[in-house]
């Protein structure tokens, strides 16, 4: 009957995608390096005021990328379409409007190297507090974790970042299968702070401060940090 | 004197070997069988090798946990190993009865399993004991030669067991008595299906279904239809009073037919469902020669199906209160249950005994020819995919009947006389799973038509198999498929009962067939094409990262690092090279730089939606679609270094399509490195034991077409690939 022969000749079609999906599985499995750079800068002025820009590089593992986006799902997870990005990148921007203080919101992607980057200004380091905020308490009461929602304070010339571990983030890690667990091995946070008077000193022992003491410079790999090993807490006293 | 002896004894021993074997249980007319060959798969893996493997150490667990430690070997279980297992199904148009036959060494091992609250339920009559589960409609019969299980899944409609009726209970107390006013006259028959059996092609045979009105109103029946000009039912025209009977008598003309053949008679009636259906069943036989047919069988179900019919009546009798009406539904549940049980253990003791007239699934020329005395270790058949559908139908399309529209007749000139066979097999180095389907001929004319293609030899120019991963070829034809499909809508509406979709099919597909030019189509795309893995190759890649000046500047930068990677080349069959270069040009034209001409003639596609460049051109008939432009490039200059040998040609050319993975390819040449620890002794492993995979589907021979996976296993370490499987699993659970 013709819908039986309909559904041969589609099944010729499927068979033919089946293929080439194994044949991009094949692939995304040469692929295992799957590093990612994340890039925290922000340019404080005096007044408190500054911009930031957080920057997700995963260029080195574009062909990884490119292979698992021709697919619907990877390791039982839905891999998200270029037009789901966007549309998670258009949200972050709505999101960061709504918050008093925070001005001049830019976002990039760049698909051919998959690079992405949201930038604002801010009037004071308490707006950038702000952002994540009703998020971090959300996930408080639900996890019943207790994450700082302070993450950034300025007064009398000292600039603070902080970061409060919690144990939930090595047991959620270790949640994970090791495949997934695959993707923090090779990737890093950097953190670069700008400021107008000169360093004085700063608390985390693997910050560097620049030769004109006008940046304090943080590389740690993610994996550190998830495992609790690293912190990316700072205390930076600045000069009058 | 000692050679008759012992020929004599050898005989007898033979003689009680067939006797055991319980494939003389299933009857000649079962719809599909799975065996599968206990000897065949104790002589390849004996018991003790089982139990050490880690399947057979789970499994023996497991059986422990269950049985709480009644049972610690497989051989207590008293299942003969030496002897082979049966699954069959029946069905009519009732039901569908799964089968299973198990071989036992003796009932006290088997026992052993029955946990000791169902210990209660067992019922033993002679030699014979059993249990019924009434819940699942299953039967559990067992003596000391054999075990069999019997479950029985209803397809009529009309849910005799009165699950439906639960819903009842959740209806208003005005709908309940809206339903109690409501007097619709009843048409109760004595049967609804009649058999007539074996017939000779160009007999006519009638019968008359007789019935009551039952109800309480005049019954008025206003047309009866077949799904079939075949078929003529004949019906009183007059009203028939309560009580009144009548018959309405059913002509059926097997002229141009072969084969079983199921017909359904719609009536339309003012009963309660408007509709009523009776169905006719016989088969054709084309050749000279008749079985006597004797109905043991049928005997007892149509015996039962009156009882059934008679509770009915009981149940539809006035009801005066809710309470009545709900205890009425139970009582009538109960009984019908009862009744249904009892038919069931009939069925089973019919089976076990079985001596049937007809004689056994033996008996069935089209069996024995598909399976015959095969070596495999599991075969499957399944008898006429039509009389399946057919009953799945009847299930399906309640209240259309199964021939809506005389859709059925289509089907039947399709999947009429389509039989499915299927073979599992171990061999020392090599699975094999061996599916045939055999078709009518109607079908087996197009399938080849369309499967009947051409692959270009070409294609062996422009890969070497020493490298390659593995391949996809289909070898379909284009003209083949233009050709066919208008063809074979039009036969497939043939059937058709509404007068204009029947003249409008046709019509409408001759003009496609002339729209269409079949041979100027398949100068475009022929449709034989093979997609090769090729090998595995490294290559560089940029990427971008950042490096900070002494201020903390941050700079992007541009770096490369190394990648493995595969490799494919897709090849079509085109003889309309001009059109292919007018499409390319346009291609580069329109494409914003994403396509380019190359100055050695080969089209490059770069987007960033691939994470590879794709390489385009046209060379030898044949458009070539690839990731290396160093191969391209040597196929265009003619230097490429080719290597295809006769294994991978014949397997290429003579199958409709195959599939090939070189498992041992894969597994060595993949970028060790960077996997993972515990990844990498599994890749070895298999690196070492795995030769490579096909799966192959034939071309229509005598029509027939037959696919085949085939593992091919390396030859040392294990005795056959049955123990390798074994061996492998032992090995990857570790």
């Amino acid at each position: 009957m013709p819908f039986k022969i309909i559904l041969a000749q589609s099944n010729q079609d499927l068979n033919m995608k089946r293929f080439f999906n194994f044949f991009i599985i094949i692939l995304s499995l040469t692929l295992f390096s799957s590093c990612f750079e994340i890039l925290e800068e922000i340019s404080l002025n005096t007044d408190g005021s500054g911009e930031v820009l957080v920057t997700f590089n995963l260029s080195k593992s574009k062909s990884k990328i490119a292979s698992i986006m021709l697919l619907d799902s990877v390791n039982g997870y839905k891999v998200p379409s270029k037009e789901d990005i966007g549309k998670a990148l258009k949200e972050a921007k709505n999101h960061l409007k709504t918050i008093d203080g925070i001005s001049n919101i830019a976002t990039t992607s760049d698909f051919d190297n998959y690079i992405f980057t949201i930038s604002c200004d801010f009037s004071s380091t308490a707006n950038l507090d702000s952002v994540f905020k009703d998020l971090i308490n959300k996930h408080n009461k639900k996890s019943k974790t207790n994450f700082n929602t302070t993450n950034f304070s300025y007064s009398a010339n000292s600039f603070k970042r902080l970061f409060s571990y919690d144990e939930s983030i090595k047991r959620n890690f270790y949640k994970l299968n090791s495949e997934d667990r695959k993707i923090f091995e090779d990737a890093n946070y950097t953190s670069i702070y700008r400021f107008e008077n000169e360093v004085e000193k700063v608390t985390n022992a693997n910050a560097k401060v620049s030769p004109n003491k006008k940046a304090v410079f943080l590389k740690v790999d993610l994996m550190s940090l998830i495992l609790g090993e690293k912190n990316i807490t700072n205390s930076i006293q600045l000069s009058k | 004197m000692k050679k008759i002896l012992l020929f004599t004894y050898l005989f007898c021993v033979a003689l009680s070997i067939n006797a055991q074997d319980l494939v003389t249980k299933i009857p000649k007319d079962a719809k599909a069988v799975v065996a599968i060959k206990g000897s065949n798969v104790t002589d390849l893996v004996s018991v003790a090798e089982f139990e050490n493997s880690k399947i057979g150490k789970l499994f023996l667990k497991e059986m422990i946990k269950e049985t709480d430690g009644r049972v610690s070997n497989i051989n207590e279980l008293g299942i003969d190993l030496k002897r082979d297992f049966y699954y069959f199904m029946i069905s009519d148009s009732l039901s569908l009865k799964h089968n299973f036959l198990v071989p036992l060494k003796d009932k006290v091992g088997f026992e052993k399993l029955i946990p000791e609250r169902q210990k209660k339920k067992i019922i033993t009559d002679g030699d014979l004991s059993y249990f019924v589960d009434s819940y699942d409609n299953m039967v559990m019969m067992w003596n000391n030669n054999m075990l069999l299980m019997t479950m029985s899944q209803e397809t009529y409609s009309d849910d005799y067991y009165g699950y439906n009726d639960y819903n009842v209970e959740e209806l208003t107390e005005e709908v309940v008595v809206e339903a109690v006013e409501a007097y619709y006259p009843i048409m109760t028959f004595v049967e609804r299906d009649h058999d007539f059996g074996t017939i000779i092609q160009g007999s006519v045979v009638t019968h008359s279904f007789e019935f009551t009105n039952t109800g309480d109103s005049d019954l008025v029946i206003t047309d009866a239809r077949a799904s079939c000009g075949c078929t003529v039912p004949d019906y009183p025209e007059t009203a028939i009073s309560p009580g009144q009977s009548g018959e309405i008598t059913v002509k059926f003309n097997s002229k141009n037919r072969s084969g079983s053949q199921y017909k359904t008679i719609t009536l339309t009636t003012n009963t309660e469902n408007g509709v009523e259906k009776l169905t006719i069943n016989s088969y054709v036989n084309d050749e000279e020669t008749i079985i006597e047919e004797t109905e043991i069988e049928e005997a007892v179900i149509e015996s039962t199906e009156v009882e059934i019919e008679e509770t009915v009546i009981e149940s539809t009798e006035s009801y005066s209160n809710n309470d009545d009406y709900y205890e009425n539904l139970r009582k009538e549940r109960e009984a019908k249950k009862l009744i249904a049980d009892k038919a069931l253990v009939a069925y089973a003791k019919l089976t076990i005994q079985g001596n049937y007239a007809n004689g056994s699934i033996l008996k069935n020329s089209k069996y024995v020819k598909a399976i015959g005395n095969s070596k495999d270790e599991a075969t499957a058949w399944i008898a006429n995919l039509s009389s399946i559908y057919s009953d799945l139908l009847q299930q399906a399309s309640y209240g259309l009947g199964p021939n809506y529209l005389g859709l059925y007749d289509g089907l039947q000139n399709f999947y009429g006389d389509m039989s499915l066979t299927s073979k599992l097999n171990f061999e020392k180095t090599q699975v094999s799973l061996k599916t045939i389907y055999t078709m009518n001929s109607d079908m087996a004319k197009y399938t080849e038509a369309m499967y009947n293609g051409k692959m270009n030899s070409n294609f062996f120019k422009f890969f070497n198999e020493d490298k390659m991963l593995g391949y996809f070829s289909v070898n379909m034809s284009t003209q083949g498929i233009l050709e066919a499909y208008p063809e074979m809508m039009s036969k497939m509406f043939e059937g058709y009962e509404d007068d204009e979709v029947a003249a409008f099919v046709p019509i409408g597909m001759r003009i496609l067939s002339l729209l269409i030019d079949e041979e100027g189509a398949a100068k475009i795309l022929r449709g034989d094409m093979l997609f090769v893995l090729t090998e595995m190759k490294e290559r560089e890649l940029s990427y971008t990262t950042y490096e900070y000046d002494e201020n903390y500047e941050r700079e992007e930068v541009t770096k490369t690092k190394k990648e493995t990677l595969p490799g494919f080349l897709m090849m079509l069959t085109s003889s309309e090279g001009d059109l292919f270069h007018q499409l390319m040009k346009i291609a580069v034209k329109e494409s914003r730089g994403e396509v380019t001409l190359n100055a050695n003639g080969i089209y490059q596609l770069n987007t960033n939606e691939l994470p590879f460049a794709l390489n385009v051109m046209f060379k030898n008939d044949a458009i070539l679609i690839g990731t290396s432009f160093e191969d391209m490039v040597a196929i265009k200059n003619g230097k490429f270094n080719s290597k295809v040998g006769g294994k991978h040609k014949n397997l290429i050319k003579k199958n409709s399509s195959a599939i090939y993975v070189n498992g041992q390819e894969i597994a060595s040449t993949f970028p060790r490195e960077i996997m993972p620890n515990d990844f990498k002794e599994k890749i070895d492993f298999i690196a070492e034991n795995t030769e490579d995979v096909i799966f192959k589907t034939g071309k229509v021979k005598k029509n027939a077409m037959e696919g085949e996976m085939i593992l091919n296993t390396p030859e040392k370490g294990h005795n056959n690939s049955l123990a390798y499987f074994l061996n492998m699993i032992t090995a990857l659970m570790d």
